[in-house]
């Protein structure tokens, strides 16, 4: 007994040492998986108040950019509206088709805190459980991916940004329709890489990339970037440089599209699997 | 005793306040993040017990891994560099030994002695971050000259704080 007792004053720093970092590991283990959704519920009700403020403060700085990013938007809605009316007026009658229900269902949140420095980068909405937003929507910032929502609180939710190792999309080329996965090097914030393209086609710098409607997440056609080099790797794929629309420095005003047939398609693709 | 405690309380607040809302946000070519807060671990007085600096470290760590939303991370590394520091101030100890009841700091050991006491701490700090960050082992060679890159900025910015508060 005397000898553990003097074994464990001899090496007491040691063990609070091993003490404390087992925590710490204990915490960046679970955190990892459930990543944001564990935290977002305990944790971020409390600093999300001090981000909000600060958010604030610098919404004031940038509120140019977002008066001018709202006044571009604003103008491409009317001129979508002014060529839908035009065809309408065209059309001899009109069949409400009760079989094609609505698919996506929108909603616009705030950007109350992001990242772009570190190599899994996150933000978080200001909007939560009670305004209908789950996990595994999309989240479009314009008209471009911006990422995924990851978890929910009830008036917070936390996306994972398209700067994130952990990201995956189903991407595609505009032009000629090949698809490929995109993903972030962890290299610069405003390009991202596109993979798994065959060597055989064609490829030429300034092409549209785009998401495919493959993940039940993203709705087809939605703006990625476009390319801005590609290299060919020893494989048999190219190596694509994808410069990102999203401006991600500048994350304000966010999309969420919640994807209101995503269970029936992913029942439907499980029976094959 | 109880003015230092007070002291040391606002330095923590205001260390973490600058790491929270500004150097969290300082973004340069995807190398470099500078990681401030550690000078708090760095200028806790030489002679406190091991176990409250290591209980300081966590606390330190956790605080900062809540708000940047990365649990564990900032903990781990902290508690980490919290660890070596006494191996640290032992190894790179004056000749006459340290004055009794002092502080690490620029005014009392002299710029040379302050400078290698920061970049060994941030660097034990920064690899391990970094690397907790990432974790994989591909990409070694760039976490490994993000860590160089960030611990030189982040000391840089140490030692501008120090310099200052020696100035006062």
């Amino acid at each position: 007994m005397r000898n553990l007792i003097n074994f464990l004053l001899k090496y007491n720093n040691l063990i609070v040492f091993l003490i404390l970092e087992s925590i710490a590991f204990y915490l960046l283990g679970t955190s990892n998986k459930y990543h944001n959704s564990r935290l977002v519920n305990g944790i971020r009700g409390i600093t999300a108040g001090i981000e909000k403020k600060a958010k604030n403060i610098r919404t004031y700085f940038v509120l140019r950019d977002i008066n001018q990013s709202l006044a571009t938007e604003n103008i491409e809605l009317r001129n979508r509206i002014e060529q839908l009316e035009k065809k309408e007026g065209q059309t001899i009658f009109y069949v409400s088709d009760s079989i094609k229900k609505q698919q996506y269902k929108y909603y616009s949140a705030e950007v109350i805190d992001n990242s772009i420095n570190r190599q899994k980068n996150y933000f978080t909405l200001d909007k939560g459980r009670n305004d209908g937003i789950t996990t595994d929507m999309a989240v479009t910032s314009g008209d471009a991916v911006a990422g995924v929502i990851v978890g929910c609180s009830e008036s917070f939710s936390v996306g994972m940004s398209v700067l994130n190792l952990d990201f995956r999309l189903s991407a595609r080329i505009r032009s000629n329709g090949y698809f490929g996965s995109l993903s972030w090097d962890g290299r610069d914030y405003s390009h991202a890489l596109l993979s798994e393209i065959p060597q055989h086609i064609t490829i030429n710098p300034g092409d549209t990339i785009e998401t495919t409607g493959f993940s039940a997440i993203f709705p087809e056609g939605i703006l990625i970037g476009i390319i801005s080099d590609y290299e060919r790797t020893g494989s048999d794929f190219y190596k694509i440089n994808v410069l990102l629309m999203t401006d991600f420095r500048k994350l304000h005003f966010v999309n969420v599209i919640g994807n209101l047939k995503k269970t029936e398609q992913l029942e439907l693709e499980k029976q094959f699997q | 005793m109880i003015n230092k405690i007070l002291r040391f309380g606002l330095v923590f607040v205001l260390l973490i306040l600058f790491q929270v809302l500004l150097f969290n946000n300082i973004q340069f070519s995807g190398y470099v993040n500078p990681y401030v807060y550690i000078l708090f671990i760095l200028l806790l007085p030489i002679e406190l017990a091991d176990w409250l600096l290591l209980v300081l470290s966590f606390l330190t760590g956790l605080i900062i891994d809540i708000f940047s939303g990365s649990l564990g991370m900032h903990t781990a590394s902290t508690v980490l560099a919290g660890f070596s520091r006494p191996y640290v101030l032992q190894i790179i100890s004056p000749r006459d030994g340290y004055e009794p009841g002092s502080e690490p700091s620029m005014i009392n050991y002299g710029f040379r002695w302050f400078v290698i006491y920061t970049l060994i701490l941030v660097l034990i700090h920064h690899t391990t971050l970094f690397y907790l960050e990432v974790f994989r082992l591909s990409d070694f060679f760039r976490t490994l000259l993000r860590v160089l890159l960030s611990t030189l900025f982040s000391s840089a910015i140490i030692l501008l704080i120090e310099y200052y508060r020696k100035g006062r």
